[in-house]
C-alpha cells in the first residue's frame, strides 16, 4: 500500500514536470514535431545512434587490456592508460564538434601531436636514460653483444613484413616491433608509416606486456639443462669514471654511426649523465619520475585512443599482431642463440648462461625478470638478474641503433 | 636521404644485412672501447696498491664472490638485529584502577575562568 502511494506520488511529479512543456508548445504555437525533431537530433549526437559492433569489439579490447593491467599486473604503468585510451577513442560520436583524436583541433588531437610528430619517445628515453644503471654492462661489456643479437627479429621481421606485402616504410616500422621497444616503435612508424602507428604501437605495448608468457617457452626450447645451470661470475666494481665516461663515448659512437638515431640515444644518455654525474641530482629526479610519468600518461592515453575502431579494426592491423609476435619469438630465439655460440669461444668459468639472452631484447626489466625466474627455477640459488640487466640495457641501445638505420635507409 | 632505394628482394635482403651488420659492428666497437677502459681500470688501481706499499703477491682481485658478499651482508644484518633489544611484540591496554584523592584530582589542575 506504501509501496503504490510512493509510485502514485512519482507518476504526479512527472506529470507536473511535463505538463508546462506541453503547455508552453501550444501556447507558443510550437508543434509537437518540433519537440520530436529537437529529441531526434539530440538522440542522432548520442554514442547509440552512431553505433557500430566494431566499436563493441574495441571496448573489450580495451577492458582486456585493463583487466590484465589490474588483475594480473601485467605492465599496468602501460597497460592501464592504453586500455583506457581505447575506452576513450571507441565511445562512438557525430564528427564535426572537435571530439575525435583524428579531428584537427580537438583536445585528444592536440595531445596526440606528441606522438604523431615524434617527441613523447625521446623524453622517454631521457627518463629511462635517468632511470638506467649500466653498471653490470661496464663490467661485463661483452654482453653488449647480446643485445645486437636480439636485434635480428626486427630485421626479420622487416623481411617478414615484405612477404607479405607492405611497402618497404611500412615493413621497417613493423619490423621496428622486434626491438620489444614501445617509445622506439612510436618513434619510427611516425616517421616511415604514420597510417599504421595505432596497430604498431598497440603491438609493441601488448607484446612487451606478453614477455613472461612469449619469452619461457622458446628459452627451454633452446637450452638444455646443463645450460640453464651455468653460474656467472659476479660483475668487479665499477668507478665512478667509467659510469660518466659511457653515455658520453656511449653516445658519440652510436651516433656518429647512426646519426639517425640521434633524438633517442641522445636523450638516453644524456639522462644517464644526468644521473651519474652525481651533480644533477634534482634534474635525474625530474625526468626519471615527474617527466616520465607525465609522459607515459598522454602516450599510453592517446596511444590507447588512436585505436578508433573505423580506422583500427583492418586486416593490416591484424597482420601486424601476427608479425610482431613472431619478431619476439625471433629477437628471443637470437639472442639465447647467440649466447650459446659466445659460450663456444670463452672459456670455462667465464660462460655466459644462454637464459640471459633472451633480455636482449630490449622490454626493460620485465625480460630480465623473466631470465631470473626461470633460471631460478632451474636453480634456486642461481640469481641472474644482475647479469641480464646488462643485455637488457644493451638491447636498448641496440634497438635504437636498428631504428636509426631503418630510418636513414627508408625516409 | 635515401641511403638504399628498396624496388626488389635482393635490395631487401641486402639493406636488412647491412642493418644487423651495422648494430653489431657499433656495439662491437663500443665492447672493444669498454674492454681497454676496463683493463687501463684495472692496472690503474693496482698501481696505486703498489705505491700504497702492497708487494705485487699481496694485491688480490677486489671483486669477492657472491656468496662471500650474502654471507657477509648476513652477518652485518644479524650484528646489528643483536644491538637491539628483544621485545614480546605483544601490545596490551592494561585497566589501571585509580582511587580518587584530592592529590590526584584533574580538577585542581585546570584553569577556571574568572566570573566578574
Amino acid at each position: 500500500m506504501r509501496d503504490l502511494k510512493y509510485k502514485i506520488g512519482l507518476l504526479l511529479i512527472l506529470i507536473g514536470l511535463f505538463m508546462p512543456i506541453s503547455m508552453f508548445a501550444q501556447d507558443g504555437g510550437i508543434s509537437g514535431s518540433l519537440i520530436l525533431d529537437s529529441l531526434q537530433k539530440f538522440w542522432n549526437n548520442t554514442s547509440f545512434a552512431n553505433f557500430e559492433y566494431k566499436y563493441l569489439v574495441m571496448i573489450f579490447v580495451g577492458l582486456v587490456f585493463i583487466y590484465l593491467g589490474i588483475a594480473k599486473n601485467w605492465e599496468p604503468l602501460l597497460l592501464v592508460p592504453i586500455g583506457f585510451g581505447i575506452l576513450v577513442g571507441n565511445v562512438p560520436f557525430t564528427e564535426g564538434y572537435k571530439i575525435g583524436i583524428y579531428e584537427p583541433g580537438s583536445v585528444l588531437s592536440i595531445l596526440y601531436s606528441g606522438v604523431i610528430s615524434g617527441w613523447y619517445p625521446p623524453l622517454i628515453f631521457l627518463g629511462i636514460g635517468a632511470m638506467t644503471d649500466f653498471s653490470t654492462l661496464i663490467a661485463n661489456p661483452k654482453l653488449l653483444l647480446l643485445g645486437a643479437a636480439a636485434q635480428v627479429g626486427i630485421f626479420a621481421t622487416f623481411i617478414g613484413a615484405y612477404a607479405i606485402g607492405f611497402t618497404p616504410e611500412q615493413c621497417g616500422a613493423i619490423g621496428i616491433i622486434g626491438g620489444a621497444d614501445g617509445p622506439t616503435a612510436i618513434f619510427l612508424s611516425s616517421r616511415l608509416a604514420p597510417e599504421l602507428m595505432g596497430a604498431i604501437a598497440v603491438a609493441a605495448y601488448s607484446y612487451m606486456a606478453l614477455v613472461p608468457v612469449i619469452q619461457p617457452p622458446v628459452m627451454k626450447l633452446l637450452t638444455n639443462k646443463k645450460e640453464r645451470v651455468i653460474r656467472m661470475k659476479p660483475p668487479r666494481q665499477v668507478s665512478r669514471f667509467e659510469k660518466i665516461a659511457f653515455p658520453i663515448i656511449g653516445l658519440l659512437l652510436t651516433t656518429f654511426i647512426s646519426p639517425s638515431a640521434m633524438p633517442l640515444l641522445g636523450m638516453l644518455f644524456f639522462g644517464n649523465l644526468l644521473k651519474e654525474s652525481g651533480v644533477t641530482e634534482r634534474l635525474a629526479e625530474t625526468a626519471r619520475f615527474a617527466l616520465i610519468n607525465t609522459i607515459t600518461i598522454l602516450l599510453g592515453l592517446t596511444v590507447g585512443a588512436s585505436t578508433q575502431a573505423d580506422r583500427f579494426l583492418t586486416v593490416d592491423s591484424l597482420l601486424i599482431f601476427g608479425l610482431g609476435a613472431a619478431s619476439f619469438v625471433v629477437a628471443t630465439a637470437s639472442g639465447v642463440l647467440f649466447a650459446k655460440i659466445m659460450n663456444l669461444f670463452l672459456k670455462e668459468g667465464n660462460k655466459i648462461n644462454p637464459l640471459i639472452g633472451s633480455a636482449g631484447v630490449s622490454a626493460v626489466p620485465d625480460s630480465a625478470r623473466v631470465s631470473q625466474e626461470v633460471g631460478l627455477h632451474y636453480d634456486k640459488t642461481n640469481h641472474l638478474l644482475m647479469h641480464a640487466m646488462a643485455p637488457n640495457v644493451a638491447g636498448v641501445i641496440g634497438s635504437a641503433v636498428a631504428a636509426g638505420i631503418l630510418l636513414s635507409m627508408l625516409s | 636521404m635515401i641511403i638504399l632505394k628498396i624496388n626488389s628482394w635482393a635490395e631487401l635482403l641486402f639493406g636488412a644485412a647491412i642493418g644487423i651488420s651495422v648494430v653489431f659492428i657499433a656495439l662491437a666497437i663500443l665492447v672493444i672501447l669498454f674492454e681497454i677502459v676496463q683493463k687501463i681500470m684495472i692496472g690503474q688501481s693496482k698501481k696505486k696498491q703498489r705505491k700504497a706499499g702492497k708487494k705485487s703477491d699481496e694485491i688480490v682481485d677486489t671483486s669477492a664472490n657472491a656468496n662471500e658478499i650474502v654471507a657477509i651482508s648476513a652477518a652485518i644484518h644479524l650484528f646489528f638485529n643483536e644491538t637491539h633489544d628483544k621485545e614480546s611484540n605483544v601490545i596490551t591496554i592494561k585497566q589501571i584502577e585509580k582511587r580518587y584523592s584530592p592529590w590526584n584530582s584533574k580538577i585542581y589542575g585546570l584553569n577556571n575562568t574568572l566570573h566578574r
